[in-house]
C-alpha cells in the first residue's frame, strides 16, 4: 500500500510519518508532498491508496486539492490531518469527499482508528 | 455572551501539543515563569471573521532551537534557521487551530508567520496570555483581539 502525506511543514510531515510507523503502518510505502500542486503531480505519477493531507497550505489548500481530485474523477481515499477540527470543518471535509479528519495533535491510536478501515 | 478561551485553556492546549510531539510528558512544561525579555522567536497565526485577532506563541531562542530539534529528531546543534521557522510556525498553527475551535465562528485561519524577535499586531490587544517554562526557558502563548471587536 502507498500512502501520500501532504503538508507544507516538513516537521509535520516527519511527525505524520513517525506516527504512521508507531501505528503499525511501517511496511507501507510512504511518499511526501509539500503542497497541493506537488500532490497532484505525485498522484498523477503513481496513484496512492490513501492521501493524508493538511488543510491550510500555500499554493493549493487541502480542500482545493480534494476538490480538484474529485473533479478529475480520482476517487483515491482522502483524509485530512489538520489543526482545525470544528464540527463545521468536519462536515465540510466529509461533504467534499474526505473519509475522515484527524485533529492535530494526534496519537498513533487516532491514526489506527481512522486508517484501519481504509487500509485493512 | 461570546466565550473567549481562558488563559487556562491556552495552557491546556499548549500542554497537549507539547506532550504529543515534543516531550511525551505534560510535566515538561511548567506553569509560570518570568516571561520573555531577551532574544526570542515568535510564531503567529491570524484569525479573520466572527473573531478577528491573532494567536501568538513566543519563546526564547534556545527554546525555539530545542523545539525544532525535538520535532525534527535531530541534535539542537544541527538545527538550521529554516527548521526553526518551520517548527515554530507549525506549533503556532497547532495551538492556533485548537484555540480557533473554541472561538465563535466562522473565521479563517491564516498560514503561520514566524519572526526572530517581537511581533505586534496593529489595532489589536492581548485578551488572554499564559507564561510557561520549558526546559527552564520561557514560553508565552497569547490571544489577541482587534480593538474594534474587543470594545
Amino acid at each position: 500500500m502507498r500512502i501520500l502525506v501532504v503538508d507544507d511543514s516538513k516537521a509535520m510531515r516527519m511527525i505524520v510519518v513517525r506516527t504512521l510507523h508507531l501505528a503499525g503502518y511501517e511496511d507501507h510505502e510512504i511518499v511526501q508532498a509539500a503542497n497541493g500542486r506537488e500532490a497532484v503531480a505525485a498522484i498523477s505519477q503513481a496513484p496512492p491508496d490513501l492521501v493524508l493531507c493538511d488543510w491550510n497550505m500555500p499554493e493549493m489548500s487541502g480542500l482545493e486539492l480534494l476538490t480538484a481530485l474529485r473533479s478529475a474523477g480520482w476517487e483515491v481515499p482522502f483524509g485530512f490531518v489538520t489543526s482545525e477540527a470544528s464540527p463545521a470543518m468536519r462536515d465540510q471535509a466529509l461533504a467534499s469527499g474526505a473519509m475522515f479528519l484527524i485533529a492535530k495533535p494526534f496519537t498513533p491510536e487516532d491514526f489506527q482508528e481512522a486508517l484501519d478501515p481504509v487500509l485493512a | 455572551m461570546t466565550y473567549i478561551p481562558s488563559a487556562d485553556d491556552l495552557e491546556v492546549i499548549t500542554r497537549e501539543v507539547w506532550s504529543s510531539f515534543l516531550d511525551g510528558d505534560p510535566s515538561g512544561l511548567l506553569a509560570g515563569g518570568p516571561g520573555l525579555d531577551g532574544d526570542r522567536v515568535t510564531g503567529c497565526v491570524h484569525l479573520s471573521g466572527a473573531y478577528t485577532g491573532s494567536i501568538m506563541l513566543q519563546c526564547s531562542a534556545p527554546a525555539a532551537r530545542d523545539a525544532a530539534a525535538a520535532l525534527f529528531s535531530i541534535q539542537p546543534g544541527d538545527v538550521t534557521a529554516s527548521e526553526v521557522v518551520d517548527a515554530i510556525g507549525e506549533l503556532a498553527n497547532m495551538v492556533g487551530g485548537n484555540v480557533k475551535s473554541m472561538l465563535p465562528g466562522p473565521s479563517l485561519l491564516s498560514l503561520p508567520s514566524v519572526v526572530h524577535g517581537q511581533l505586534s499586531v496593529p489595532g489589536a490587544q492581548v485578551v488572554r496570555e499564559v507564561a510557561m517554562l520549558w526546559r527552564a526557558e520561557p514560553l508565552v502563548v497569547s490571544l489577541w483581539q482587534q480593538a474594534a471587536q474587543a470594545a
